[in-house]
């Protein structure tokens, strides 16, 4: 005689997809967990990724998150333009799900010209830098410069991570706790 | 300066936030960036043996 089955737990509760809170993760990482209440992971996921994002910033001497412009105006389409800009630099693609943080990259690559070189916007927050200072960076800083854009990248995609835990919760759900039976009154 | 000294950051980085979108109890969190932790450090220390062997002995 066979014995009977233990219950098994009650399923998760179905997946309730929260975009605002995909988009504000995006932005801001962790700020998405923070609006849904979730303020502890919220937090620590704010703190870990721009720790990460600015300390790899910090060992590319901060000129390790840019977007250049290589691409003549006028030879291509501002599509093509990027594109071919992004293929270029494409590690930009990776340190963009970062959020708001990149964004002044965006900024300098659409205020880049002639002119706005010698008074770059924001003091150059961000801006590409010139092929020789890249060489010297790569030159004179121990490689700090490379390692430097991989934590940016790193950062960039565990945001990823962090935007989907927002807008489906995490890997792993569990069923919220059955609220206890009442027995009825003798 | 050694660039290795960068690593502690990115591990401990890694394995909390990874850890923290599996799960939403902060006990499972912390256990299983422990374990990621452990795994990565052993992994990273693993290539770094094998290298360093590589280039004294070949």
């Amino acid at each position: 005689m066979s014995s009977p089955k233990p219950p098994s737990p009650p399923p998760p509760p179905p997946i309730k997809l929260d975009f605002v809170a995909g988009l504000l993760s995006y932005l801001v990482p962790g700020l998405g967990q923070l609006t849904q209440g979730r303020v502890g992971k919220g937090l620590l996921y704010l703190v870990c990724l721009y720790t990460l994002f600015f300390y790899g910033m910090n060992l590319g001497k901060w000129q390790n998150v840019y977007l250049p412009n290589y691409v003549e105006e006028g030879n291509v389409n501002a599509k093509k333009g990027l594109a071919s800009n992004l293929y270029t630099r494409f590690q930009f693609v990776g340190q963009f799900p970062i959020g708001i943080a990149a964004w002044p990259a965006l900024y300098q690559y659409y205020s880049s010209g002639e002119d706005k070189d010698a008074n770059p916007p924001m003091n150059g927050w961000m801006r590409a830098p010139s092929v020789v200072r890249i060489n010297e960076l790569q030159r004179d800083t121990d490689k700090t410069w490379d390692l430097g854009w991989v934590y940016t990248i790193i950062a960039g995609v565990l945001n990823v991570l962090v935007i989907y835990d927002a807008l489906a919760g995490p890997a792993f759900r569990q069923a919220k706790a059955a609220p206890p039976q009442e027995t009825p009154p003798t | 300066m050694s660039i290795y000294i960068h690593l502690p950051i990115l591990i401990v980085v890694v394995s909390l936030v990874y850890s923290a979108t599996r799960h939403d109890n902060w006990n499972k969190i912390l256990h299983e960036a422990l374990h990621w932790g452990f795994r990565m450090t052993s992994f990273l220390v693993a290539i770094g043996l094998i290298l360093f062997a590589l280039s004294t002995f070949l």
